[in-house]
């Protein structure tokens, strides 16, 4: 950050929302099991309110929100800058976050009167924790900084996978852990040499340093593929789909709609706001390319799965593929466009979000109800639960792009970008995805909606205000789909002026 | 020039661990083995930040201080992650009596609820 | 806001309110009636509402612009009429069913995106009705949920979603071409056909539209979904939901200029329809089958006048395409309700079905004095004089070959057994939809072609009408006497091909098992590490 740039009151606001979780897990190693739903009922909407509080200010000021701490300046004090896309980033954590709370709150609650268990203990403490790293992602302003966020985030996320403690989760969440951490040391490896090039590691005194030249390169490339191994864009999916079918549905929701876009949100940091010297090479290209690939080979492979968890988390691998179209579409030679790929591939990251928490829910509340997740034996279910099954038809339709839902209003403004800016290849790849993704949706909705050979039974009754929660989150991946078809101001506060200032 | 020496020599000791570390990682199937590889890796990496700190140093001070400060930062968060994993290693143990990653199944259905 | 405006406005509101109702009531015995109700403010709409009214929604409802234009409005009325009767027929065979939620939700759904496609005037909102009706559709189709219609479902969504995606493609082109200045429709058309942008947008408005309507050959889902969905779900489907198609076609392709080309190409595409939906017809013997083909067949004749229009420029095109798809809504959904009328009829009152029928049939090959007959004298100012003009009386002859082997066969089907239950009330509803199919046209020639209908009474015209009715007959006489001489071919044709194109799909789906159980070995995806590093260490060598 330049020196002159100061804290202001409401930049309290930002470190307040990197401490409130953490104080609430404090409070719950001083006080015990006995006042978690206490603590929880405090801090949720604390922590809530917070995080749209920033992101309201961001908004109406226009400008970025920066928070000095300890008045020591940059580069070697640590700031805390709340950006248009970190403002929009930290909002809807805070909304899903505590949607899936509201979801977990039956599951994982202190059962007063009986020893304490320690399942609910651990889960609250590691959304809490999540919640912190997540936000510290989006604030931070230092390469080395966003690296401690970023293992805070995997350490925090990896035992989330593991809660039920079978062998197969506890193996997934080994390989989670491991590949992460492979991913890290390459991240780490990456700052090292920045530093030692440059002397710095704050974002915005490196954009003005950067060369392009060796280091930059091979740099940029060690932190991209470490930061590609925690988004598990394809070829490097390895650990996703056991990791986030394996965990409790609350979990799954987490890991699959925030988890993976905190990597994400620091390689755009890094490519945008870091290095946008990295637009002018191939670089974006070949992260579409292994985009479009993540996208048709994780449909192909949702298609194929017999489990529903599985399906939704070959799925989650197919949309992250869509967030690495931006690349080549937002940071194109040509501008006038590149405002408008910006917008769709944040909308796309956002939707999905909502979209796909809210399968993962519906999928735990299918599992819950029937007690398997076999697609092939659904046949009928849609007309036991019929709520469960509309909110995966929901946030299905957002995930093909039907409209109204954020998936179409992304999709509608990539595409846009892809073939104004002569970018063919991506504009298929997308309409691809999208029939791809009808074929799996429908696959399950067919199945559910008409009669199989024998009806399913439920096994055990699902309390409807989980259903509303899931219910909530898909209905709020539509309300996505009312944002007018435009680029969107917020997103552009604080962006340099190469991509706020050409509108079509 | 004996100083660029040492930089350089220490240099290649960081190249070697991290190659050694990824080798490793890549190579060895049993977790444990894999959990040392990383830390391997991470002395490497650790050990970069050494060599730059000192090759940083401003005239009259033996080293730039910022890189000391993020490998003690490091450490603190590889220690952290080497623990979780044995935790979890030794989770592994205890519910499938062996330590190995391979021929994964996917989770059962118990799990997958 | 004026009356028009208020009954454009409830032409949608209506249905949508009945559709909470339906979801949110528990008996739905009480909401049956409604299903009827909800399809009366379209009707009232395309009766009073002036053509030109326009609407536009507040942003919360996406700032979706309704408008009234002719065609909209004549696919709008006969659409209504279709739904009232066919929903009245709905209830009425559904006696004892009332429980069975789910159907008259997706009813509904289906018929607002129905109607909105006849009056939305926006490129999202197009989107919004045509992905509503096509897809709602497909919870119709498996309604019953028999093996051969969820067969005819899984086929019916496929190409649902394939010409989804064909149109997502064409509309964002269309909205590039504004430089997103306008998301109207009209703004959108002007601007393409003068931009870079125009052969794609074409290709791809003419795949989404063409898939819509059935042109071969995407035609395939049409004779397995007309066969195995409930009658009353067939009529509205090849009565109503197909027009979204024919109305994308007006809507979004650049009449009054000549664009020479593409309007070439649909015309040849429209006619290998036409003669190709008769030829495989002629050898089904479900008459839901027959009826479908007899679709593909007119579909692609609207299909040809609406190339032959686009080439020539000729301004009519839309309102003369539009009649003629006005007259078919009623003609087809009628005709399926026969078939269900007649299934119920026993043999000594079996004239009060195949009587109208004959009226109805004839009428597709424009035997005078039926409302085919005016509906086919309407269009042939699109087609010209030449040899498109000849080329059309001969689909004309091979459409009563095809119709005359559908009553036949019909005739075939109706019921042997002498049973009690009466199908008075639903025998009311066909005939008066055969009432509307003769009179209709006729009412309404002149205010639609500005010409009087005095012209298609004149001889010249009634003998142009004739000839290829009395052919059609000759051919049918002929055949009727060999039948043996016709191949077996199984309803959707080229569907057979799918045995093979599913086995090629699961090959690729085995190897892209095998690849990814490959890849997600440890040392695999480690060394795939390292090769990503490599790999974006180059990239960025390598300059744009």
């Amino acid at each position: 950050m330049a020196a002159a740039e100061t804290s202001s009151i409401a930049g309290l606001l930002l470190v307040s929302v990197l401490i409130l979780p953490v104080v609430g897990i404090l409070a719950q190693l001083a006080l015990g099991g006995r006042f978690l739903n206490w603590i929880c009922l405090a801090v949720f909407p604390a922590s809530f309110g917070v995080s749209a509080a920033t992101c309201a200010v961001v908004w109406s000021h226009g400008e970025p929100l920066i928070y000095i701490v300890g008045g020591w300046q940059p580069p070697l004090g640590i700031a805390l800058r709340a950006d248009g896309i970190s403002a929009a980033m930290m909002l809807v954590t805070a909304i899903i976050i505590c949607a899936v709370a509201i979801f977990a709150r039956v599951e994982f609650t202190q059962p007063s009167g009986a020893p304490e268990a320690r399942a609910p203990f651990v889960f609250w403490a590691l959304i809490l924790a999540l919640w912190s790293a997540l936000n510290a992602l989006f604030l931070g302003c230092d390469l080395f900084n966003l690296y401690v966020a970023l293992e805070l985030l995997t350490f925090a996320a990896v035992p989330l996978v593991c809660l039920k403690g079978g062998e197969a989760t506890v193996k997934a969440a080994l390989r989670y852990l491991l590949f992460a951490l492979l991913g890290s040391m390459l991240y780490l490896m990456g700052t090292a040499l920045l530093y030692g090039a440059y002397g710095t590691l704050d974002i915005t005194l490196l954009a003005q340093r950067v060369h392009p030249e060796r280091v930059t390169w091979i740099a940029a490339a060690l932190m991209t593929v470490g930061l590609l191994t925690k988004t598990a864009l394809f070829p490097l999916h390895l650990w996703l789909p056991p990791a986030h079918a394996g965990a409790p549905a609350a979990g799954s929701a987490v890991l699959s709609a925030l988890v993976v876009k905190g990597s994400f949100f620091l390689i755009v940091r890094l490519w945008f706001d870091a290095m946008p010297g990295l637009g002018h090479t191939a670089g974006p290209q070949l992260l579409a390319s292994l985009g479009a690939a993540a996208i048709l080979f994780g449909s192909v492979m949702a298609l194929r799965q017999q489990r529903l968890k599985l399906l939704v988390a070959y799925s989650t691998v197919a949309q992250i593929g869509y967030l690495f179209l931006m690349f080549p579409l937002a940071m194109a030679a040509e501008q006038s466009w590149t405002s408008l790929a910006w917008t769709g591939g944040w909308l796309q990251l956002f939707s999905h979000a909502f979209a796909k928490a809210a399968m993962f829910l519906a999928a735990g509340l299918i599992a819950d109800a029937l007690g398997h997740d076999r697609i092939n034996d659904l046949g009928g279910a849609g007309r036991l639960r019929p709520l469960t099954f509309c909110t995966f038809g929901l946030a299905g339709l957002s995930l093909i792009g039907v409209p109204p839902s954020g998936g179409f209003v992304a999709k509608w403004l990539l595409l846009s970008a892809s073939v104004a800016e002569g970018q063919w290849i991506w504009a298929a790849v997308i309409v691809v995805g999208g029939l791809l993704a009808g074929g799996y949706i429908f696959k399950v909705l067919g199945r559910a909606f008409t009669a199989g050979s024998d009806a399913p039974v439920i096994v055990t009754p699902v309390s409807l205000s989980r259903e509303v929660v899931a219910f909530s989150l898909a209905v709020g991946a539509v309300l996505l789909g009312f944002f007018p078809l435009e680029p969107a101001e917020i997103l552009q506060i604080g962006r340099p002026e190469i991509l706020g200032s050409t509108v079509p | 020039m004996a100083i660029m020496n040492a930089i350089t020599i220490f240099g290649l000791c960081a190249a070697a661990l991290v190659g050694l570390g990824i080798f490793g990682l890549i190579v060895n199937p049993q977790p444990l083995r894999k959990i040392l590889a990383i830390n391997i890796l991470g002395s490497g990496v650790f050990l970069m930040f050494g060599v730059i700190a000192r090759r940083g140093a401003a005239a009259g001070l033996g080293g730039d201080p910022v890189p000391q400060a993020m490998v003690i930062t490091g450490i603190v968060v590889a220690f952290s992650a080497t623990a979780l994993a044995v935790a979890l290693l030794l989770r592994l143990v205890l519910v499938s009596g062996a330590a190995t990653l391979e021929a994964e199944a996917e989770p059962s259905e118990k799990d997958g609820r | 806001m004026t009356l028009g405006e208020v009954l454009l406005v409830a032409t949608l509101a209506v249905p949508l309110v009945t559709l909470v109702l339906a979801l949110s009531s528990g008996s739905h015995r009480r909401t049956t009636i409604l299903l009827v109700l909800a399809a009366i403010p379209a009707l009232l709409t395309a009766l009073f509402a002036e053509s030109g009214t326009t609407v536009v929604l507040p942003q919360a409802l996406l700032s979706l612009v309704l408008s009234l234009d002719l065609p909209g409005r004549l696919l709008l009325g006969a659409a209504a009429l279709l739904w009232i009767a066919t929903g009245a027929y709905a209830v009425l065979s559904r006696r004892g069913r009332e429980n069975d939620n789910p159907f008259p939700i997706w009813w509904l759904a289906t018929m607002t995106g129905s109607f909105g496609v006849f009056i939305v005037a926006d490129l999202v909102g197009f989107y919004l009705f045509f992905t509503l009706v096509s897809l709602s559709a497909y919870w119709l189709v498996v309604d019953d949920g028999a093996p051969p219609a969820k067969r005819a479902g899984a086929v019916y969504v496929s190409f649902a979603l394939l010409s989804e995606a064909f149109l997502l493609l064409a509309f964002v082109l269309l909205a590039v071409a504004t430089r997103n200045d306008s998301f109207l429709i009209r703004d959108a058309v002007a601007a393409i056909s003068t931009s870079p942008l125009r052969d794609p947008a074409m290709a791809f408005l003419v795949l989404g539209f063409g898939i819509k309507i059935g042109l071969v050959p995407f035609h395939v889902w049409m004779p397995l979904t007309y066969a195995s969905a409930s009658i009353p779900v067939a009529a509205v489907l090849s009565g109503a939901t197909v027009k979204a198609g024919v109305i994308g076609l007006i809507r979004f392709l650049p009449f009054g200029v000549p664009l020479p080309g593409w309007g070439e190409t649909l015309t040849a595409l429209g006619f290998v329809s036409a003669f190709y939906g008769v030829l495989i017809g002629i050898t089904q013997t479900n008459p839901r089958t027959i009826l479908a083909y007899s679709s593909v067949s007119q579909m692609g004749l609207i299909a040809a006048v609406l190339g032959m229009g686009l080439a020539t420029g000729n301004s009519i095109t839309p309102a003369a395409a539009a009649f003629y798809a006005m007259f078919h809504i009623l003609a087809k959904g009628g005709l399926f309700l026969a078939i269900g009328v007649a299934q119920k009829t026993r043999h000594r009152t079996e004239w009060t079905v195949l009587l109208p029928a004959a009226v109805v049939v004839l009428g597709f090959g424009g035997f005078p004095m039926t409302g085919g007959a005016i509906a086919k004298y309407a269009i042939k100012s699109p087609l010209g004089d030449g040899d498109v003009a000849m080329l059309a009386m001969v689909s004309a002859a091979a459409s009563t070959l095809l119709m005359l082997h559908f009553l036949r066969c019909l005739r075939a089907s109706r019921s042997h057994e002498t049973r009690t239950t009466s199908a008075a009330e639903q025998s009311f509803i066909w005939l008066a939809i055969v009432v509307a199919v003769v009179a209709l046209p006729w009412a309404l020639y002149p205010a639609v072609i500005q010409a009087s209908a005095h012209d298609a009474l004149s001889f010249d015209a009634l003998w142009k009408a004739t000839w290829p009715v009395l052919i059609g007959v000759l051919l049918f006489g002929v055949l009727g006497r060999a039948p043996r001489i016709l191949p077996m071919i199984p309803p959707g044709d080229i569907i057979v091909l799918q045995s093979w194109a599913w086995s090629g799909a699961k090959a690729l789906g085995d190897a892209t098992e095998r690849i990814d159980e490959y890849l997600r070995r440890w040392s695999i995806a480690g060394s795939l590490l390292l090769v990503v590093t490599l790999a974006l260490i180059g990239s960025f060598y390598v300059g744009r």
